[in-house]
């Protein structure tokens, strides 16, 4: 039978009510004459008959509000065809039951543009959504139950990938780097560093000098000469300064980057420093850190040297406000009053919060760390 | 201005002709030109001018059921398009509104090109015959196309063509910008242009005495230096006349003219308008009476040069045509969403080559 669907009438309209019929069961009509008025948001509007014939059946009366895609008239007749409720497409399409409404089993998510947007910034994954718009679309309201759900990203900001891009190769990021995401994208977002380089002539070391220990003893020298650099900045709350050393040591393993903290530094025995740090750079490779051990540091020591590199901007975790990085010992030719002579230099790049800390806090703090490594054993 | 202002001369003084060749009786109220003895073009004038009617109606009865999309009929303003596009060469551009589809007709765009664009398909716009090879689509924002036309005619004078651009607008776009901008680049740089503004006295729900304060749309065209003329738009002869010298002045290298065509708008302002809510039926009733159809086949009867019989088989005829034409277009296949791409840059730019393969495979998906 041939069924002619109620149509969008003006410009996303979605209903109107009908206010008279032309013609009644049973009348031959031709097409074009008038069928039936209806009124909407915009006007009083006369439709026409889509098309020549007698019509069966009348699908709505008088005052009845039809919506766009219901059956106005139908036919009579063999031809199962109906016209269609939107412009788009075909416009004589197949069989009245998959021509009135698109199927909402196609697997397309269906959501205005603005609302795949706001899904992105809000992390949400659109094809895990039941939308409560028309066909399944998606509205901004349906992404609030999705909030509470996991963030599909590592961190809070949307895509950089084009949403047609090739989808193969991608690796869900493992804790251990997506806790390395979100920490140095909220470095970048909160702080201002500002990085200083300088170098200690450690000729003076004997062969076997533990380097590390070195530096543990030479920031802990820097922060007795200069205190502004160990401690907590909160643009809220302010500064906070620590006695103490909470020493931050950044390990590399292969999942990614970990910082066990090294409790109150300056008061494990020069003795006892070696296998302290060894037990927490092994247990950080075994992953069996306890929760306490990765927190609370109050400054951090990069020591990237004993793999490769020079100077370095180390990237401060708020809320510490200093970094020490220590590069690669080189031998060098350096200057003197009898010519030059061979010096072990230790490059040295110190990162610090220019929000809470001046450049000639950071300069006396470094000036300090460097005596310290100057020192013979 | 106050009498102590100074010692005021005339800078200059300028007038706005008014043409007009046939009452609404269709008898001659001035010598007719010569176009007005062709019987064989006042024949197609008419007939186009019937076509744009029963057009009309028809596109209105396809939105109606769903079969076309927003349409903007010309009811009642058939001799301005006819008029203008009758005038025209080949070799000239039209650069057209969103109501102007009879004038595309005249140039040799089909029926159901038309009845495709206005149902949302990007092919009713790839047209094939020569003469609109070149023409512009239509332009659905208001006005902008009057740069556009300019742009066109810039063209056509620095390539040393023997053509110019009919740009034609409405009431409503004399007051936007663009359309001061394109007089004033029209008249500076003399180019080969003929601007028509269909005066049909409503830009939507804005009646023209609340549009402008001028006393004629024509004079607007004074400002850039350009000729103006006011012309009867329900007389076909004289928009047929007033283009055609215009056309003419613009090949010569005289430059730009402004037109004015006062006719008027009998329908709503598009299918999506109810203009009930803001004009008085009785004005319309009043206006109705000043068909151009009526005046012009009333000349030709009196002429000597059309019948009542006719006028019958033209109308049947139309009816064929247009039906044949709506029947090839309820056929014709869907299009993908791709289509948007395609039709839009001559070559796809590459931040859209991405977008254009994701509606590939969805459509294929």
């Amino acid at each position: 039978m041939k069924a002619f669907l109620f149509p969008d009438l003006g410009e996303g309209l979605h209903e109107a009510q009908i206010v008279e019929w032309h013609v009644a069961e049973g009348d031959e009509v031709a097409a074009d004459e008038p069928l039936l008025s209806v009124e909407t948001d915009k006007a009083v509007t006369e439709v026409p008959a889509p098309w020549k014939g007698r019509i069966a059946k009348l699908c709505a009366a008088v005052g009845d509000t039809i919506q766009v895609g219901d059956v106005v008239v139908r036919y009579e007749g063999d031809d199962e065809v109906a016209t269609a409720a939107a412009t788009t497409g075909r416009h004589r399409a197949g069989p009245v039951e998959t021509a009135v409404r698109p199927s909402a089993a196609t697997g397309r998510v269906r959501a205005m543009p603005a609302v795949r947007i706001l899904a992105a910034e809000l992390g949400i994954d659109l094809a895990g959504i039941a939308g409560s718009g028309p066909d399944g679309t998606v509205l901004a309201r349906d992404l609030a139950g999705a909030l509470s759900r996991p963030r599909r990203g590592a961190t809070d900001l949307p895509s950089t990938v084009p949403e047609n891009a090739d989808d193969s190769g991608w690796q869900p990021l493992s804790g251990v780097r997506r806790s390395m995401a979100r920490n140095m994208e909220r470095s970048r977002a909160e702080i201002a560093p500002a990085t200083v380089h300088e170098e200690a002539d450690v000729s003076a070391w004997a062969r076997r000098t533990d380097v590390t220990a070195r530096l543990v003893r030479a920031l802990l020298a820097g922060i007795a000469a200069e205190p502004a650099l160990n401690g907590w900045f909160d643009a809220v709350r302010g500064r906070r300064l620590h006695e103490a050393l909470h020493l931050g040591v950044a390990v590399d393993i292969a999942d990614g980057l970990v910082v066990p903290v090294l409790r109150d530094a300056g008061a494990v025995d020069a003795r006892h420093l070696r296998s302290a740090l060894d037990r927490l750079v092994e247990a950080a490779r075994q992953r069996s850190l306890a929760p306490g051990e990765l927190a609370g540091a109050t400054m951090t020591l990069t020591n990237y040297g004993m793999i490769a590199g020079l100077h370095a901007t180390p990237v401060v975790i708020p809320p510490q406000i200093a970094i020490l990085g220590s590069g690669r010992i080189a031998d060098r030719l350096k200057p003197a009053a009898d010519g030059p002579r061979a010096a072990r230099i230790l490059p040295l790049s110190l990162t610090y919060d220019h929000r809470c800390v001046t450049g000639g806090e950071a300069a006396r703090f470094l000036r300090a760390v460097i005596a310290s490594l100057e020192a013979a054993d | 201005m106050q009498p102590n202002a100074g010692r005021d001369t005339v800078a200059a003084t300028f007038e706005v002709r008014r043409r007009q060749y046939l009452d609404e009786d269709g008898n001659a109220v001035a010598d007719l030109p010569a176009a007005a003895r062709d019987q064989t073009l006042l024949r197609r004038i008419y007939r186009f001018m019937s076509l744009s009617r029963a057009l009309d109606a028809k596109f209105v009865s396809l939105q109606r059921t769903g079969r076309s999309g927003t349409y903007a009929p010309a009811y009642g303003q058939e001799a301005v398009p006819i008029g203008l596009a009758s005038a025209m060469r080949e070799t000239d551009v039209l650069v057209p509104s969103y109501r102007e589809g009879s004038a595309q007709l005249w140039r040799g765009v089909e029926i159901a090109d038309l009845l495709q664009y206005f149902a949302g398909s990007e092919r009713g716009q790839a047209w094939s015959a020569p003469a609109v090879r070149r023409d512009l689509p239509i332009c659905i924002t208001v006005g902008n196309q009057a740069l556009h036309a300019a742009g066109v005619a810039a063209a056509l004078k620095y390539r040393g063509e023997d053509a110019a651009a009919v740009c034609v607008f409405g009431d409503g776009a004399t007051s936007k910008g663009d359309v001061y901008a394109a007089i004033n680049v029209a008249g500076a740089w003399a180019l080969p242009v003929v601007f028509v503004v269909t005066n049909n006295q409503w830009a939507i729900s804005t009646p023209r005495n609340r549009q402008s304060a001028a006393e004629t749309l024509a004079q607007k065209g004074m400002a850039g230096g350009i000729a103006v003329l006011q012309v009867d738009g329900n007389d076909v002869l004289a928009v047929h006349d007033a283009v055609s010298e215009a056309l003419a002045r613009a090949r010569a290298g005289d430059g730009a003219t402004f037109i004015e065509c006062v006719t008027y708008r009998l329908q709503d302002h598009n299918t999506a308008d109810d203009s009930t809510r803001y004009r008085d039926p009785a004005e319309v009733e009043q206006h109705r009476a000043r068909c151009p159809l009526r005046r012009l086949r009333a000349y030709m009867q009196l002429s000597g040069m059309w019948s009542d019989e006719e006028e019958q088989a033209m109308v049947r005829q139309i009816a064929q045509e247009i039906d044949g034409a709506v029947e090839r277009h309820l056929d014709a296949a869907g299009e993908g969403a791709q289509a948007m791409f395609d039709h839009l840059h001559a070559e796809l730019p590459a931040a859209y080559r991405g977008q254009r393969a994701e509606a590939v495979r969805r459509d294929h998906g």
